[in-house]
């Protein structure tokens, strides 16, 4: 008997990876960036059918968000007609296949070994309240550290565009 | 359209192609027909098995399928706070209400002549025109990104619309990260306003579209920051539990730089007068929406006013106190009331301000609006270690 979450399961997955590909694989960039944009959905989805909206929520913001509109502003300052015209050497083509296949067949045998395949017991489903009790309680030297290292890379942008605009006459 | 088979090569990708699409609409439509039955209580994997098992039982289905009634979920999501309500209430009354208002503040008199009162049909006749209209799309244009950008603003503005608590049972969904979610919906539209700009490939569309980008993501962190005073009173992200916890006060008299701060930043979102840069009409004829004519137009005017109710009735769940006020009047109709009330005083910028520049617009947003959160924050966090305030009341 197949169950409903089988089915969203398989369709989530099918937009991930589609979407991932599309990126890669687009001829034209922003039609790839779009296709990234899919795919943080599709993964956004997985985390609702994980019973996790903290994270699904958190997903999209940012990532959809933030990110997607940051690469395709990117993009399309950049954008010179059609990208990608030559296709790649039969020898890069050939190289690309088998890292990608040993990357996974090596990923695939680690999560075999591992214990992440034996946890399928039913838990609770954490609250947001009790992640932001463990992040303001228990990790809050992490966070404060995170903190410093965003404010690192505030001013190290700022420096960056403020040489920029010195080399101007 | 039909397209020539002349080599087997075709012939191959012609099959590959079919089979593709169909895969994609039973994906797309199966869910969907999954949870419509499921809402009338048949589950269609069951019948299914069922029928495979015994062909008898499809008649069976037949007769009970005709005796089920609507449920009140499908109700919820077509109708009352739904849909149907949202469009005829923003697009159809509001147009006609914000042309009438404006016209009467500048001394003008507004439609007229369409339908028995003050040109109330107006609307109409402008639909009409719109749908007999041809859609034109630009020779340089990129047709299927041109095409989904309207689709996918009517998608945001839907699903903002699902989020907003009408009356303590009028909801569709009710997340216990609602706020966030509301954001995240929020946060897709420079999206949309980009791809139309670029999609469009004219000069007037990307413009407006960068203007867009630019306005957007400025304010949306105010506008985040802004609502933290509420989350923080409330102890709940739930749009449901905002409102249930101001039974006692409403949130804008304890924290009124905060809905000031969350209107400001409204204003700039919904691209309305005096942070209409976007579609500047005196500069960028229409801004990222320049290219886009008949239907495609329509939906964009439907889906920015559904929008416009939908984000005025978070102003309301927010900071107006949602469905509370004096019992004899039902709670749909104080929500109602409120969300119109908030509407009017967003459409009287209109009436008398000119347009923001650029650059006091982003200054504005990035520097003034930010500091304000702040101290709103302050000011929320100080109420609560005080003990002035508990969830619920003083």
């Amino acid at each position: 008997m197949v169950d409903l979450t089988d089915i969203v399961f398989v369709g989530m997955s099918v937009v991930v990876v589609g979407g991932a590909i599309s990126a890669l694989e687009a001829r034209e960039i922003v039609y790839g960036a779009i296709g990234l944009a899919f795919s943080f959905f599709g993964v956004a989805g997985l985390f609702f059918l994980l019973d996790a909206p903290f994270v699904a929520v958190f997903q999209i913001t940012v990532y959809v968000g933030a990110v997607a509109v940051l690469i395709l502003f990117t993009v399309m300052l950049v954008r010179e007609g059609r990208w990608m015209r030559d296709s790649l050497s039969s020898t890069g083509r050939l190289v690309g296949v088998l890292t990608a296949v040993v990357l996974a067949v090596s990923l695939a045998l680690a999560f075999a070994a591992s214990s992440l395949l034996k946890t399928a017991e039913q838990a609770t489903a954490p609250s947001f309240t009790g992640i932001g009790q463990y992040i303001a309680v228990q990790y809050a030297p992490a966070l404060e550290l995170l903190g410093l290292v965003l404010a690192a890379a505030i001013l190290g942008a700022m420096m960056l565009a403020k040489v920029e605009r010195k080399d101007k006459p | 359209m039909t397209k020539t088979i002349l080599t087997f090569r075709s012939f191959v990708r012609h099959i590959v192609w079919l089979v593709a699409w169909l895969l994609v609409i039973v994906a797309v439509a199966s869910v969907p027909a999954y949870f419509i039955l499921d809402a009338f209580g048949i589950n269609l994997l069951t019948l299914i098995s069922m029928v495979l098992a015994n062909p008898q039982v499809l008649p069976n289905f037949m007769i009970s399928l005709t005796q089920t009634q609507p449920t009140e979920s499908l109700f919820l999501f077509t109708t009352f706070p739904g849909f149907t309500f949202a469009a005829l209430f923003s697009s159809i009354l509001m147009i006609w209400v914000e042309r009438k208002f404006v016209a009467k503040i500048q001394l003008r008199v507004g439609p007229q002549y369409a339908g028995k009162y003050g040109g109330i049909l107006q609307n109409f006749a402008d639909l009409f025109k719109l749908l007999f209209k041809e859609i034109i799309i630009p020779d340089k244009a990129d047709k299927k990104v041109f095409i989904a950008v309207p689709l996918a603003l009517m998608f945001v503005a839907g699903s903002l619309l699902a989020l907003v608590p009408a009356a303590p049972d009028f909801y569709i969904a009710n997340p216990s990260v609602g706020v966030i979610f509301v954001f995240a919906l929020i946060g897709l539209s420079p999206i949309i306003a980009l791809l139309a700009g670029w999609a469009s490939n004219s000069k007037y569309s990307f413009l407006g579209g960068l203007r867009a980008l630019h306005q957007m993501v400025a304010y949306e962190i105010p506008m985040i920051l802004s609502v933290l005073g509420v989350v923080v009173l409330s102890g709940s992200l739930s749009l449901v539990s905002i409102v249930e916890a101001q039974s006692g006060i409403w949130f804008i008299l304890l924290q009124p730089i905060g809905a000031i701060v969350f209107f400001v930043a409204l204003l700039a979102e919904l691209e309305r007068i005096p942070f209409d840069l976007p579609e500047a009409d005196s500069e960028l004829v229409a801004g990222w929406q320049t290219e886009y004519s008949g239907m495609t137009f329509g939906i964009f005017t439907l889906a920015t006013y559904i929008k416009f109710y939908a984000l005025s009735g978070v102003f309301t769940v927010f900071f107006l106190g949602g469905w509370f006020g004096p019992s004899p009047v039902p709670p749909e109709v104080w929500f109602v009331l409120k969300t119109f009330l908030v509407m009017l005083v967003m459409m009287l910028p209109r009436a008398v301000m000119p347009r923001v520049r650029i650059d006091t617009l982003l200054r504005g947003g990035w520097t003034k609006l930010m500091v304000l959160t702040f101290v709103n924050l302050f000011l929320a966090l100080l109420i609560v270690s005080l003990g002035l305030y508990h969830a619920g009341g003083l």
